[in-house]
């Protein structure tokens, strides 16, 4: 069964690129094997051996009069006789959306172009689809500083360590550290440098939009190693560990967050536990549950009540007059 | 006589094709198919699979309705296959190619798309940065029924919705749908992932047309379907440019001496709101109107009590 499956996908394959391949030869004179590899993205092993077959295509019936001509000689290749695939398939509407997606998410970019060949290229392309390209399909990513993204792409591309000012949305605090950049991406819609970070000896993920200021140093970076897996938030065993009942509208939080247990209750509800690292994360989280979620057991009892008191020190500042 | 060579044969026939071919036909013309009706017909079906999945429009109509009433043929209409060429200049192709190898959405590619388009085309460096798109189940099919411009039905929140699709927009890391709906004949979001069944199409109504200026809004406190209320939040200095940075330099409406900022937002989802703000901890204050402020404040105190 399976084995059937990845054989179709595999003709599948060959297929598609075979009816987007012959369109593109057939319009010119004797294009390259290299340029036709390069870009239909095959060895030129894979493609003589598709060329061969398509050479038994054609029409009923299949005299040589009638079978598509195929030309190999000194490095060219030349399609014949083959006018109902004189244009390519049209794109599936998934496809469409997948070229529109990656180009209107670069062009969410800091710094990106508004203006330029991929803003005419998507225009055409929306055109192509149906579809008016600046009203069906918006992409935004997270709107961090273009400087700060600018000194962290020098940092990654020149190999060179960089200062943050960087909040800790953990602790609620800001901190200073150096860092040996490994590279910044974009993913889930933010963007995050990975990195080694000297204050703790190791690597870390830091949200691009987090940080206040970057300076880039003269210093080469010492660690150069390093995956984005390892600098992803891992719980210690010495984290204190707090339990909190979720109410059925409060369940995204198993979802969302990496819970160590969960225990299905009555009515809906869920028990989870969560490793916290931090004492203003917890805060947060319970502010923003306020009656769906309730702490009912903790490891550190100083958590017991974090929430309780976070609100009580957001009430004081409403309660002290406000503008 | 192997299966890429019977595709191809399979599709060159039936895009050739004056009328509708029947299977018998195709079974009697085509190399490559097994003698035997029966593995004939598992053998077609399959093919007939594989190209609809790849998007061949094929179709099944009567052969000749006075002729041979009953009898249905295949065949793919040309002008629902061949790709209206969008025209793409070298540059343009260059910086799509570009484009689809920085960004990965989640469950699609790129790459058949621009084989179509004429290929790869190695020109213009690597790309600024990569970045990864999550998918949703329901993203290629509402995307069909906005270029189709069809009205698509779906439950959402246990109700039945009836929607024209205007456009998608992904923001906060979710895919949003948004458009008309019918019952509420207003301008509402959905968010993807909690689309409850199939988004169907209704291929029988007549197509609509989409307001020339329907914008995504921004934020997550906009993606709701409540009456909408202006709010302002005083945001305090060290956290003001990060909240400018989600709301955006229009939202500014003052800068105090401090540097903290007073930002006017409009609201049509109470709940985002408020969890937007609650993420600021004590570092900012909803200033008004007093129905959020009192929202807000008696959230907390109820939290206080428990």
């Amino acid at each position: 069964m399976t084995e059937q499956r990845g054989g179709r996908r595999g003709a599948d394959e060959k297929l598609q690129r075979m009816l987007a391949l012959v369109p593109w030869v057939a319009a010119r004179d004797g294009p390259t094997l290299a340029e036709v590899c390069e870009r239909f993205g095959c060895t030129e092993a894979d493609l003589l051996s598709d060329l061969d077959r398509l050479f038994m295509c054609g029409l009923y019936p299949y005299t040589p009069d009638v079978l598509i001509e195929v030309d190999v000689a000194d490095g060219r290749v030349w399609i014949r006789y083959a006018d109902y695939f004189s244009r390519p398939l049209r794109l599936t509407p998934a496809e469409g959306l997948a070229l529109l997606a990656a180009g209107k998410a670069v062009q969410s970019f800091p710094g990106a172009d508004q203006a330029g060949p991929l803003a005419r290229g998507l225009a055409r392309l929306a055109r192509t689809l149906g579809v008016a390209g600046d009203d069906a399909l918006d992409v935004a990513l997270a709107a961090v500083p273009e400087d700060v993204m600018k000194t962290l792409r020098t940092a990654v591309d020149d190999r060179r360590q960089v200062e943050l000012d960087y909040y800790s949305f953990g602790r609620d605090e800001d901190t200073r550290r150096v860092v040996d950049p490994y590279a910044v991406f974009s993913a889930g819609g933010q963007w995050y440098l990975s990195a080694h970070c000297h204050a703790v000896a190791d690597d870390r993920l830091f949200r691009v939009d987090r940080v206040r200021a970057a300076r880039l140093l003269e210093t080469a970076v010492q660690h150069s190693e390093g995956s984005v897996a390892s600098a992803v938030y891992r719980a210690r065993a010495d984290d204190p560990r707090v339990t909190v009942e979720l109410a059925r509208a409060a369940r995204w939080v198993a979802e969302q967050y990496p819970v160590e247990t969960s225990k299905e209750l009555r009515g809906g509800r869920l028990r989870v536990t969560l490793a916290i690292s931090e004492r203003a994360w917890l805060e947060r989280l319970l502010l923003r549950l306020g009656p769906d979620g309730r702490v009912s057991k903790t490891s550190d009892p100083a958590l017991a009540d974090a929430g309780r008191e976070a609100a009580r020190r957001l009430l004081r500042r409403y309660r002290s007059g406000g503008r | 006589m192997d299966r890429l060579e019977r595709l191809i044969n399979l599709t060159a026939a039936l895009l050739d094709a004056e009328r509708p071919l029947t299977a018998d036909e195709l079974h009697q013309r085509l190399p490559g198919y097994a003698d035997s009706v029966q593995a004939f017909r598992r053998a077609f079906e399959r093919d007939k699979d594989v190209l609809r999945e790849m998007g061949v429009p094929l179709v099944l109509e009567p052969v000749d309705p006075m002729s041979q009433p009953g009898v249905e043929g295949y065949r793919i209409p040309k002008d629902e296959y061949y790709l209206h060429d969008p025209g793409l200049d070298p540059d343009e192709l260059a910086a799509l190619h570009l484009a689809a190898s920085a960004v990965e959405l989640e469950g699609a590619d790129g790459v058949e798309a621009l084989w179509k388009l004429g290929g790869w085309v190695a020109e213009g460096g690597p790309p600024p940065a990569m970045a990864a798109l999550p998918g949703a189940v329901h993203l290629s099919t509402a995307f069909a029924a906005i270029s189709r411009r069809q009205p698509v039905t779906f439950t959402y929140r246990g109700g039945e919705r009836r929607v024209d699709p205007w456009r998608l927009a992904f923001r906060n890391g979710h895919w949003y749908l948004l458009g008309r709906d019918h019952d509420r004949n207003a301008e509402r979001n959905f968010r993807l992932d909690r689309v409850e069944s199939d988004i169907v199409p209704d291929e029988a109504a007549p197509s609509f047309e989409p307001p020339p200026d329907a914008s995504a809004p921004a934020a997550p406190w906009q993606m709701g379907d409540e009456e909408p209320v202006r709010a302002r939040l005083l945001v305090d200095a060290d956290h003001a440019g990060w909240a400018v940075g989600q709301v955006g330099q229009d939202a500014v409406e003052r800068r105090e001496d401090d540097g903290s900022v007073v930002l006017g937002v409009t609201v049509t989802n109470r709940s985002a709101f408020r969890s937007f703000v609650l993420g600021f901890l004590d570092h900012a204050e909803v200033l008004d109107p007093p129905e959020l402020r009192d929202d807000l404040i008696s959230w907390l105190e109820e939290l206080c009590g428990a």
